[in-house]
C-alpha cells in the first residue's frame, strides 16, 4: 500500500511524520495535519481530508467534522494572497467597512471570492486581536494595523504588481500601515509563503526555522 | 485500522454476577431511594419512578450531555445547581430535585430553544405519534412560540445511505445517531459538520453511511430527522399493529417487533433483550421484510408440467404427495432443510420423517455447517452474556460482521469494555480492527495453526499469553464453505483446553440450532439425544413408536443417494441446495435424477424449480412458534399476518399428508406441539411456548446443558460423503497480523517444506452479509446492496500471475471475475464471495486454479 501522502513534497512528508510522532494519541494531530494538507492542496480539499484521515486512522467524515468548524481551514481554494479585513466592533468603529470596500473594489471581488487570475482572495473576518491598531488587515495572516481605505487600495495594487513570494508583516506595516497597537518586538523575518496560517513548531506554512 | 475509544463507563455489572453491585442512598424529591453506585442519575431516577425528560440520553450509549433537556437540581457545597442528569453519576447522599420551579423553568427553556429551528411539520412527519420531541412539547412545552424570526432551511431530505434519509431541519443535534455509528457499529461515517449556527449531521461527500447497522440510527432518532426509505410516508404510528418476535435472518435471534398496517408488514423495529441484542438489529434483520410482500411468492400448490408449473388445489397436492411417498420404502425418502422453520415445524418434520415415513434421512444443514452433535450439544456452552464477562474472546469462524452482525456488536462491546480479542481466519474479518491479535493462515491450513497453538510454538508466544488470561470464550465455526468442517471440531477441542473455557458454536442459518435440537440431523433425536443413545431414544419411542434402524444420511449422502438410486424421493423444506450446498452441480444432478421431489418453499428457487410438487410455505411473520438461538435460548416468534395466499405452516401440511397416509402426526395447535416437545425432548423439559410467553418476561429460556452432553470427540453415526470429498489439508504458513498495523508482518515458518504456490490456490469461499440468498434477492430495500464480486489475491500471487487490480481471471475454469489485490489474502489462497450470482455453479472445493485471461489480439 502506498502512503496517502506519497505525492506531497518531501518537506511536507517529513513534517507530517514529525507531527504524527509528537502525539501519543494520533487523533490529536488532526489540526496541524490539516494545515499541512491545506498547504499541499491550497485548501482543505476532500482529497486532503481523506489523506489526513488515512494518516490518523479515522474516517474522512470525522476529519471533515473538525475541518468545517474552523473558518481558517478553507473548504474552497483561495488565491495566492488571502486579504482578510477585520470588521468586528473596534475596526468597524474606526472604518473597517470602508477598508473592506476599498479592498474589494481594488481587487474586483467580494467577500469569499477570488480574482480570476487566482492571485487575490478577499474576506471580511471577525476579530483578529488587533483592536488597539484598528482597522486591521491581514495578508496570508500577516498583520497590518492602522490601515486606511487608500492604503488598503495601495496594498492590493502592490500585491497584484509585485507578487512577492513571501509577505512580511513588518514590510507591509511600513508600506501600508498606520498607528500600531504596541511595539510587537523584534521583526519576524520568516513571513508567510501561502494563504495557510503558520503552525509554528512544525513550520507548516512559514518554512522551518 | 481505526482506533476505538474505550467506553467511558467501563464494564457493566451483569445481572447474574455473584458480586452484587454496590448500593448508595440518594434522595430524589425528598424521598430516599437506593441506587447502584456509579449509575447515571437519569437512570437511577427512572428506576425510582421519576421520569426526567431527555433526548440525547440513551442507556446503551455513552453520555454526552448534549441536549440539556434532563437538567435537574443537585445539592452541592455551593448550594443547589442545575446539572444534566444523564451525564452525572449517583454518589452516596446525593440530593436531587427533579420537580422544582427552577428545574421546570430550565427544562421549559431548553425545549423552547430546541424548537427554535424545528420546523414543527408534524402533520407530514413520519415520527409524529411516536416522537419524543412532540410528546415532551405537549407535556412540558409552551403552547405558543415566541420565535418570529426565519428558521434555518436545508434541502430535504438528503440520503445518507441507500436505506436512510436525513431531514436536517428536524434535527435537534442530540448526537444519538453519531454515537450509534461510532460507539456501537464502529462505522463513524456520519458526524457533525459546519459546527456553529449551521451545525448539521452529514456524511463525507461520496462516502455514504454504508453501515450494516444504519437502521438503528433511524430507531434511536428522537425526532423525525432520520427516516428509512422503505417506511417513509407509509403509515401512522397509531395505525400500526405491533407483534413481538425475534429476527430469523441469523442464529442470534435478535428481538424485534413487526409493525403491520392494513395487512402488510411495513416496518421491523428492534426490541430490547439485554441477554441477546441490546435492542440493536442489523440492516438485514430490519429491511428484508420486503420479501414477505413479494409478488413472486408461491401462493398456491404447484405441480410440474412439461413446460413449467400449474396451480393445483391443496387436496390434489396432498393426495399426490402422500400417494407417491406412501408407495416407497421409508429409507428411500430423505428430507433436506428445516432450518428456516420454527421448532414446532422442525419437530413435526422430524417426527413425520422418522415415524410416518420411517426414514432416518433428515438433515437441516446443507453441508455448510459442521458436526450436528457438536453444534447442538457442545459443553460448556457459552451464553451471549458470557461474552460480556470474558477476559479473552477467541473468534475462529465466519466473519461475524458479515454473518452474525449482532453478535459482532456484542464482541465489539466487550472489547470496548476491556476484553482481549484474538481473531483467527484466512483473510480479513470485520473484527480485525479491534483485535488484540489477528492470525491469518492460508485457507485449508487451519490445523497447522491449531498445532502451533497447542504445542506452544515460539511464534505464538504473545497470543498464548493473551489466551492464558481467562475466562476465555471461544466462538467457533467454519470460516468458509470450502473449509474442512472437522477444523471447527479441532477449534472447539482446543478452546476447551483454555482457562475458564466456554464455547459458542457459530452456525448461521435462521433456526438451525432449533432444528438440530428437534432432531433434524441424521445422528440426533429431539432434545439433543444421539441416535446411538438407546436409553434416551427408548423414551422417545414411548411417544413416537419405533424409530427407524437404518443409518441416517446427511445432505451430501442423500444427494449422492438420489443419483445412485438409493434415495428415490427428496423433500426440500425451505432448502435451496443448488445454491447453498458446497457442490451445486451435484445438488442439481441429484434433484434431476430423483424420482420424486417435493419442495416446501415460498419461492421458486434454483432447487425448487426441479420439484414435482411445490407446497407454498408460510414465511417469518406468518408463523407462530418457538425458535432456539446459538446459545440455546428458546424464544417466541410471532405471527403478525396470516400466510400469504394459500401458504401454510409446515405443521399443517405435514399433518394433512400424514392423515392422508393413514397415520397420525401431531396437533395443528402450536401450543400443543410445543407441549409435546417438552414431553418428548429431554433437554426441552418444561420449556413450552406458553411458558415462555407468560413467565420469561420476554427474555426467553436457555435450554440447560446436560451433563451427558460430551462433545468434541464423538463418533458420528451416519453416512456422509463429505469427509471423503475433502483431501488432506493444504499446508501453508500462518501470518500474525500486528494489532493496529504498527509493526512489520511476522511470518510463522511452515511445518513441512511444501511449496507455497502450486498451480492451485486454496479457496476461501464465504458469503457477505448481502448475498444472493432468496430472501435478500426478493427484499427490494436490500437487494441492490450486494457488492460487486471480486477475486481476492495476495500481491505476491498477483505478480506471479502478472495481473493487476481489475484484471479478469478465470477461477476453476468456470468463473470469470476481476481481481482485487489485497495483502490480507494469504499467499497461495484466493478469496471469493459465496452465494453470489457471479459465483453460481462454482464448487466449494478446497483448492482451485486461477488463470489470467490474456488479450488474444
Amino acid at each position: 500500500m502506498t502512503s496517502p501522502i506519497a505525492n506531497w513534497s518531501p518537506e511536507n512528508q517529513e513534517r507530517a511524520n514529525k507531527i504524527l510522532a509528537t502525539y501519543p494519541e494520533k487523533r490529536s494531530a488532526i489540526m496541524p495535519l490539516l494545515y499541512l494538507a491545506s498547504l499541499e492542496h491550497n485548501h482543505a480539499s476532500n482529497e486532503a481530508m481523506c489523506q489526513v484521515a488515512e494518516l490518523i486512522g479515522i474516517t474522512p467524515s470525522q476529519v471533515r467534522s473538525v475541518s468545517t468548524f474552523y473558518t481558517m481551514f478553507k473548504q474552497e481554494p483561495v488565491g495566492k494572497y488571502l486579504v482578510s479585513v477585520c470588521t468586528s466592533i473596534s475596526c468597524h468603529l474606526l472604518g473597517g467597512n470602508e477598508v473592506f470596500d476599498s479592498v474589494s473594489d481594488a481587487a474586483g471581488v467580494g467577500h469569499n471570492q477570488t480574482t480570476e487570475d487566482g492571485q487575490i482572495s478577499v474576506e471580511h473576518v471577525e476579530c483578529i486581536g488587533a483592536c488597539g491598531g484598528a482597522p486591521a488587515v491581514q495578508v496570508n495572516y500577516e498583520l497590518i494595523e492602522g490601515v486606511t481605505p487608500d492604503k488598503a487600495r495601495a496594498l492590493v495594487e502592490w500585491l497584484t504588481q509585485t507578487t512577492p513570494a513571501v509577505v512580511l508583516a513588518d514590510e507591509m506595516q511600513q508600506l501600508f500601515g498606520g498607528q500600531r497597537s504596541f511595539d510587537w518586538g523584534p521583526a519576524e523575518h520568516a513571513g508567510a509563503i501561502a494563504p495557510v496560517p503558520a503552525f509554528g513548531p512544525y513550520g507548516s506554512a512559514g518554512g522551518d526555522q | 485500522m481505526r482506533s476505538m475509544p474505550p467506553s467511558k463507563e467501563g464494564r457493566q455489572p451483569l445481572s447474574d454476577t455473584k458480586n452484587a453491585p454496590e448500593m448508595v442512598n440518594i434522595t430524589i424529591n425528598g424521598i430516599q431511594h437506593e441506587a447502584v453506585a456509579g449509575e447515571r442519575v437519569i437512570i437511577a431516577a427512572e428506576k425510582a419512578g421519576e421520569y426526567i425528560p431527555r433526548f440525547c440520553h440513551h442507556p446503551k450509549l455513552d453520555p454526552v450531555g448534549k441536549c440539556r433537556q434532563c437538567l435537574v437540581e443537585v445539592e452541592g457545597p455551593r448550594g443547589k445547581q442545575l446539572l444534566p442528569s444523564c451525564a452525572i453519576y449517583v454518589t452516596d447522599g446525593m440530593v436531587i430535585d427533579t420537580q422544582s420551579d427552577v428545574v421546570k423553568k430550565a427544562q421549559k427553556g431548553v425545549l423552547e430553544y430546541l424548537l427554535i429551528n424545528h420546523p414543527l411539520d408534524c402533520p407530514v412527519c413520519d415520527k409524529a405519534g411516536e416522537c419524543p420531541l412532540q410528546d415532551q412539547t405537549m407535556t412540558h412545552g409552551p403552547g405558543e412560540s415566541r420565535f418570529v424570526e426565519a428558521k434555518r432551511k436545508f434541502k430535504k431530505p438528503i440520503p445518507v445511505s441507500d436505506l436512510v434519509l436525513l431531514d436536517r431541519e428536524r434535527c435537534i443535534l442530540c448526537d444519538r445517531c453519531v454515537r450509534v455509528a461510532d460507539q456501537i457499529a464502529g462505522d463513524p461515517l456520519i458526524t457533525f459538520n459546519e459546527r456553529g449556527n449551521q451545525t448539521q449531521i452529514l456524511t463525507f461527500p461520496n462516502e455514504p453511511f454504508a453501515s450494516y447497522f444504519s437502521g438503528n440510527t433511524v430507531q434511536v432518532c428522537p425526532v423525525g430527522a432520520l427516516t428509512s426509505t422503505d417506511y417513509r410516508f407509509r403509515a401512522r404510528p397509531w395505525d400500526l399493529e405491533i407483534t413481538p418476535t425475534v429476527s430469523l435472518r441469523d442464529t442470534v435471534h435478535s428481538n424485534a417487533e413487526i409493525n403491520t398496517s392494513r395487512g402488510r408488514v411495513i416496518r421491523v423495529y428492534g426490541a430490547t433483550n439485554d441477554h441477546v441484542n441490546d435492542g440493536w438489529l442489523s440492516d438485514k434483520d430490519r429491511f428484508s421484510f420486503g420479501a414477505i410482500n413479494s409478488d413472486e411468492r408461491v401462493t398456491t400448490p404447484l405441480r410440474k408440467t412439461g413446460t413449467g408449473f400449474e396451480e393445483i388445489t391443496w387436496a390434489d397436492a396432498i393426495d399426490t404427495v402422500s400417494a407417491r411417498l406412501g408407495a416407497m420404502i421409508g429409507t428411500e425418502v430423505g428430507s433436506i432443510g428445516g432450518a428456516n422453520n420454527t421448532n414446532e415445524e422442525a419437530y413435526a418434520l422430524s417426527k413425520f420423517m422418522r415415524t410416518v415415513i420411517g426414514s432416518p434421512h433428515v438433515d437441516a444443514q446443507l453441508g455448510d455447517g459442521f458436526e450436528p452433535q457438536l453444534a447442538a450439544a457442545v459443553i460448556p456452552r457459552a451464553k451471549i452474556d458470557d461474552i460480556d464477562a470474558a477476559t479473552t474472546i477467541l473468534v475462529w469462524g465466519p466473519d461475524l460482521k458479515e454473518r452474525l452482525p449482532v453478535l459482532y456488536l456484542r464482541v465489539r462491546k466487550a472489547v470496548r469494555n476491556g476484553a482481549n480479542l484474538v481473531v483467527v481466519a484466512p483473510t480479513r474479518t470485520g473484527l480485525d480492527a479491534i483485535a488484540t491479535h489477528v492470525i491469518r493462515y492460508r485457507a485449508g491450513s487451519g490445523q497447522d495453526v491449531i498445532r502451533k497453538l497447542a504445542n506452544a510454538d515460539k511464534s505464538m508466544t504473545a497470543i498464548l499469553e493473551t489466551l492464558a488470561e481467562g475466562p476465555v470464550v471461544t466462538l467457533f465455526g467454519r470460516t468458509s464453505i470450502a473449509e474442512d468442517p472437522r477444523l471447527a471440531e479441532s477449534v472447539a477441542a482446543y478452546g476447551r483446553t483454555l482457562d475458564g473455557a466456554k464455547l459458542m458454536p457459530l452456525l448461521q442459518r435462521a433456526n438451525v440450532f432449533g432444528a438440530l435440537d428437534m432432531g433434524l440431523a441424521p445422528n440426533l433425536l429431539p432434545g439433543r439425544i444421539s441416535t446411538t443413545d438407546t436409553d434416551a431414544s427408548s423414551h422417545i419411542e414411548e411417544t413416537w413408536g419405533p424409530l427407524p434402524d437404518a443409518l441416517g444420511r446427511d445432505t451430501a449422502a442423500m444427494l449422492s443417494g438420489a443419483v445412485s438410486g438409493d434415495i428415490r424421493a427428496l423433500i426440500l423444506v425451505g432448502a435451496d441446495p443448488v445454491r447453498d450446498f458446497p457442490d451445486p452441480q451435484a445438488a442439481e444432478k441429484a434433484l434431476e435424477e430423483a424420482e420424486f421431489v417435493v419442495a416446501i418453499d415460498a419461492f421458486v428457487t434454483d432447487s425448487s424449480r426441479h420439484a414435482d410438487i411445490i407446497l407454498p410455505a408460510a414465511l417469518w411473520s406468518e408463523v407462530e412458534g418457538t425458535v432456539t438461538n446459538l446459545e440455546g435460548r428458546v424464544q417466541v416468534v410471532g405471527a403478525a399476518l396470516p400466510p400469504k395466499g394459500q401458504a401454510r405452516s409446515v405443521i399443517g401440511m405435514l399433518n394433512d399428508i400424514a392423515t392422508s397416509m393413514g397415520a397420525e402426526l401431531t396437533s395443528f395447535d402450536v401450543s400443543v406441539v410445543s407441549k409435546e416437545i417438552a414431553t418428548v425432548a429431554p433437554a426441552y423439559q418444561g420449556i413450552t411456548r406458553d411458558g415462555i410467553v407468560f413467565t420469561s418476561s420476554g427474555a426467553g429460556i436457555v435450554v440447560p446443558s446436560q451433563e451427558a452432553e460430551i462433545i468434541v470427540e464423538m463418533a458420528p453415526r451416519y453416512a456422509s460423503m463429505a469427509p471423503d470429498a475433502v483431501p488432506t489439508e493444504a499446508s501453508g504458513s500462518a501470518v500474525i497480523v500486528p494489532a493496529q498495523g504498527t509493526q512489520p508482518l511476522g511470518y510463522i515458518p511452515t511445518d513441512q517444506a511444501v511449496p507455497m504456490v502450486t498451480d492451485r490456490y486454496t479457496l476461501h469461499y464465504a458469503p457477505a452479509m448481502y448475498d444472493d440468498g432468496v430472501i435478500t434477492r426478493h427484499a427490494p430495500s436490500i437487494a441492490d446492496l450486494v457488492r460487486d464480486p471480486t477475486v481476492g489475491l495476495n500481491p505476491r500471487d498477483a505478480s506471479i500471475l502478472a495481473v493487476a487490480n481489475g484484471s479478469i481471471v478465470v477461477v476453476d475454469g468456470s468463473v470469470e471475475l476481476p481481481v482485487r489485490i489485497d495483502e490480507a489474502v494469504p499467499e497461495g489462497s484466493v478469496v471469493l464471495p459465496f452465494n453470489h450470482a457471479a459465483t453460481k455453479g462454482l464448487q466449494a472445493v478446497p483448492a482451485v486454479t486461477v488463470e489470467p485471461i490474456r488479450d488474444e489480439s
